[in-house]
This record gives C-alpha cells, sequence and structure tokens, in this order.
C-alpha cells in the first residue's frame, strides 16, 4: 500500500468543551474505497469527530489531511481558514436529520451545490442532478418539497445531493437513526451500492449488521479515544477489548 | 351631503383623497427605510462582536421606550437644526432651509418600524433551522452564500406575521405627521372639519379610509404569507 492511496487523514484531533475534553486525540486514515464504520456508545465522541473532519466542529488542535492538503489547527484556530470551504467542496455530508432546504424542491436541494458553490450551469446541474434522484429512486418526486417526503425518502435526497458535489469522501452521522423501522432499509441499500462502487465512505451508525457486512473497517471510540480498530469479522469474532466486548453484548 | 365629498372647488373629496395619497406615499417610503434599519439592528444584536451588539440593543430600546410622537419632533426639530448649522458652517451665506416634514416622517417612522422589524427580524433568523445553515456549510457555501440562499429566504416566512403588524401600524403612525404640518389623511380630515363643523362625517369617513387601507394590507399580507409557506407543511 503506498502513500497515494489514503484520502483523508485525521491526526491526533482533540477537541475540548469548556473544560471537557471530548476527543483526546484521534487518528484515523481512510483509504481509497474504504468504508469505516465508526462506533461507540453514546456520548463517546462519534459525531463530534466526525464533525471535525469537515470542521463543523473546529478541533481544539489537529491536522485533517484530504489528499495531501493538510488543515493544521492549534489552539482551536486553524492555520489558515480558507482551506476550509475548500475541504468541505471535496468532503459530502449526510445528517441525521436529513437537513434538507425546506424552501427548495427535491431536485433544486441536489442542483444547489453544483450550481452555487461548483459554478456549474443549471443545465448541467439538472441534468446531473435528474441522473442522481433516478439512482435513488425518486425521479418521480423530483418538484416535491422535502416536507411532502417520508424519512426515507428524504434521507435518499440529501445522499444524492452529497453525491452531487462529487466529493472524494462521503461522511454520515448516524444517517438511519431518525428513520421509521420500516424505512431504515431503503437508505441502507442505497449506502450498500455506494460503497460497492467504491466510494470511500466515513459513517457513524448503530446499524451493527451493516458495519459487520459492508464496512472494510470498524473504529470503536470510548470516551473520546479509538479503543479498538480493525476488519469488521475479525473484531467482532474477538475482540480484544472489554468495553467492545460489552458494547456488543449490549447491542446484541 | 354628499356634495361635502365633492371634488374640487365645492367639496372636501379632493383634499381627502390628496391627504389619502400623502399617507400612502409616506408608508410606502418609510418600508424600505424601516425594513433596512430592521436588518441593520437584528444584524447588530446578533452579532458576535460586543460593541455592535451593545449598539443594536441600544438602539431597539431607546427607540421602544420613547414615545413615537416624540421621536417624530426630535427628527424633524432636531434634524433641521443640525441641518442648517452644517448648511451654515459650510457656506455662511445660505440662508435656512426648511427640513422637509415629509423627510422627517419617513425618517422618524423609519426607526421606530426598524427598532420594531429588528427585534422580529432578530427571531426570525433564531428560528431557523441550524442543521440547513450546517448543511450549507458543509458543501462548501461561504457565509454569504449562506446568507442569501438558505437564511434570507426562509427568515420572510418567519418574520412576515410580524412585519405585516408593524406595517399596519405604521400606516396608523403616519397620522402622527399631522402635527408637524404635513398635509396628510389625517391633517385634511382637520380641516375639513373645522371648516364645515361636521366632525362625525368626516372622522367616520377618516376611520374608513383607515380601515379599508389595513384590511386591504391584510389580504396582500395573507398572500405573500401563503407564498412564503410553499413546502412547509401546516403545524396540524
Ligand atoms: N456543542 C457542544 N457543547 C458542549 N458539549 C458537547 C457539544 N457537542 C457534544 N458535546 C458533548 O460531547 C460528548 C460527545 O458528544 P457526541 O455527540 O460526539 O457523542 P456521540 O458519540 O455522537 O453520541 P450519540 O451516539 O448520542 O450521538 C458528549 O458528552 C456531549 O454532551
Ligand atoms: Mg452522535
Amino acid at each position: 500500500m503506498t502513500q497515494s492511496d489514503i484520502v483523508l487523514k485525521a491526526d491526533k484531533i482533540h477537541k475540548t468543551f469548556g473544560q471537557v475534553e471530548v476527543l483526546k486525540g484521534i487518528s484515523l486514515q481512510a483509504r481509497n474505497h474504504d468504508v469505516i464504520s465508526i462506533l461507540g456508545s453514546s456520548g463517546s465522541g462519534k459525531s463530534t469527530f466526525l464533525r471535525c473532519l469537515n470542521f463543523l466542529e473546529t478541533p481544539t488542535s489537529g491536522t485533517v489531511t484530504l489528499h495531501g492538503e493538510e488543515v493544521v489547527v492549534r489552539n482551536g484556530k486553524p492555520a489558515n481558514p480558507r482551506q476550509i470551504e475548500q475541504l468541505r467542496k471535496r468532503l459530502g455530508m449526510v445528517f441525521q436529520q436529513f437537513n434538507l432546504w425546506s424552501h427548495r424542491t427535491v431536485i433544486e436541494n441536489v442542483m444547489e451545490g453544483p450550481v452555487i458553490v461548483k459554478r456549474e450551469t443549471k443545465a448541467d446541474a439538472r441534468d446531473k442532478a435528474e441522473a442522481l434522484l433516478q439512482r435513488v429512486g425518486l425521479t418521480e418526486r423530483m418538484n416535491a418539497y422535502p416536507s411532502q417526503l417520508s424519512g426515507g425518502q428524504q434521507q435518499r435526497v440529501a445522499i444524492a445531493r452529497a453525491l452531487a458535489m462529487e466529493p472524494d469522501v462521503i461522511l454520515f452521522d448516524e444517517p438511519t437513526s431518525a428513520l421509521d423501522p420500516e424505512l431504515v432499509d431503503e437508505v441502507l441499500k442505497v449506502m450498500q451500492s455506494l460503497a460497492g462502487e467504491g466510494r470511500t465512505m466515513i459513517l457513524v451508525t448503530h446499524e451493527m449488521g451493516f458495519a459487520r457486512e459492508v464496512s472494510s473497517e470498524v473504529v470503536f471510540l470510548h470516551e473520546g479515544r479509538v479503543a479498538e480498530q480493525g476488519p469488521p469479522q475479525e473484531m467482532f469474532a474477538h475482540p480484544k477489548t472489554e468495553v467492545f466486548e460489552r458494547f456488543i453484548a449490549k447491542v446484541k | 351631503m354628499l356634495e361635502l365629498f365633492a371634488l374640487g372647488d365645492t367639496g372636501w373629496g379632493d383634499e381627502i383623497l390628496r391627504g389619502l395619497l400623502v399617507t400612502a406615499e409616506l408608508a410606502v417610503a418609510t418600508l424600505p427605510v424601516g425594513i433596512l434599519l430592521g436588518f441593520l439592528a437584528a444584524y447588530f444584536s446578533l452579532s458576535r462582536v460586543a460593541p455592535l451588539r451593545a449598539l443594536g440593543f441600544g438602539y431597539t430600546t431607546i427607540m421602544r421606550g420613547m414615545p413615537e410622537i416624540l421621536t417624530l419632533f426630535v427628527v424633524y426639530n432636531g434634524v433641521g437644526m443640525l441641518l442648517n448649522a452644517l448648511i451654515q458652517w459650510w457656506n455662511p451665506e445660505a440662508g435656512a432651509v426648511d427640513f422637509s416634514p415629509f423627510a422627517a416622517g419617513v425618517i422618524a417612522l423609519g426607526m421606530v418600524f426598524g427598532a420594531f422589524a429588528g427585534e422580529v427580524l432578530r427571531g426570525a433568523f433564531n428560528a431557523i433551522d441550524p442543521g440547513q445553515i450546517e448543511a450549507g456549510r458543509a458543501i462548501g457555501m461561504s457565509n454569504s452564500q449562506v446568507f442569501w440562499r438558505i437564511s434570507l429566504p426562509q427568515v420572510w416566512r418567519f418574520a412576515l406575521p410580524g412585519l405585516g403588524n408593524l406595517w399596519i401600524n405604521l400606516l396608523k403612525d403616519t397620522a402622527l405627521v399631522s402635527v408637524i404640518a404635513l398635509d396628510d389623511l389625517m391633517r385634511m380630515t382637520k380641516v375639513a372639519v373645522g371648516v364645515t363643523k361636521q366632525p362625525f362625517t368626516f372622522y367616520l369617513l377618516a376611520c374608513l379610509i383607515y380601515w379599508a387601507l389595513s384590511v386591504l394590507s391584510e389580504l396582500v399580507l395573507a398572500a405573500m404569507e401563503r407564498r412564503a409557506n410553499r413546502g412547509v407543511r401546516r403545524a396540524a
């Protein structure tokens, strides 16, 4: 494996809220085509870490490197704040609560980033958006508003919106946790197909089945540290730490 | 009795209509000034910079605490004096100028509208779903793109009912300018009452006109709210 395989690298990410250190130096590397599942109990810092990767939360210190472009943070200040918008253009994000723009239709949601951020023509953006919506099975609801869709449909639109930016890596923060149980599968299927086509993905999830079957690597966080990491089959079969063993027992 | 309202020399119809026009012009001219001041006040009071925030809150508190009519006097007399002092200083030869009561009305009513609108807009900006703002930032939008593409289009939805109320208040507050000798609907009504000694008739007419203006406004506002709420599920 060469250095150039590494798409996204996080190095010693620390985050302190007030007096509480929530992330105590987390490092992680994603190679091309990796699907990394981040697991951990509530409050272990999963969301905070994911949000540090695209600076929705500014780390207290650490380095995020995307394709060799380093964003270094010291004392809660990025050395070069201009890098952050550039980084975000190349990192997609899918949220637990979908966060679609409620004043725009489905297709407008998908076209927004390409047109406004990447300055693509509307015609190109529309063609691409239509193709993506077809891919997530929502061609029929193209002109609906988000509030007229089910949660599962909204999350599929949100995935199409992220894909429209042609990101190098897509981050997912519990993409199915806000969904009614019967809607979870339609979203997981889309995510599985993305993994199948070799997209690089980092997700926080409570879907153990998905983490085991689809991901190439599992990272288990405990109290702001990586307690255990490795290939899912092996980790689930032979947990090395007591905390992870207890965690698996609890979610079973 | 109808001849009282006749247009032309014999009746008061044309004077009242001209007054109505002045009232409408004043309100329409004040609205953009007030909305602009409202946005500034909201922007300041939401600012992370403490002195700006103090300025925003100071303006809001003072304007809300002052009787509108006092604001009007302060602007009309104070600004007029200031203007003349400036002109004198610039060119001692120049004679005194009159500060137009219309301009004083626009500024004073605009300042009042702005202070209240600032509160309405501040609440409206706070009501926007922070997740949608994050979604914009996550996609690489700049702060100004987030403002123009996500916040501003949605802020109307939350602000419209409040701003609508302020507009209707503004329509009625225009009557205050009659005290600084602007020939608005109220003043023309008073003149007509003074000459004809028919207070009931003319005050009733003025009532009906003000009321019609606010009913008309409410209809327009309801249509605007329907438009702004497109795509939003009504609370059941
Ligand atoms: N903005 C914030 N201010 C203060 N504390 C915060 C903030 N965000 C998160 N925290 C704290 O940081 C810790 C980690 O939170 P985080 O949301 O990352 O956990 P998580 O692993 O994603 O949990 P969950 O599974 O419940 O989503 C928690 O104790 C939380 O209370
Ligand atoms: Mg979380």
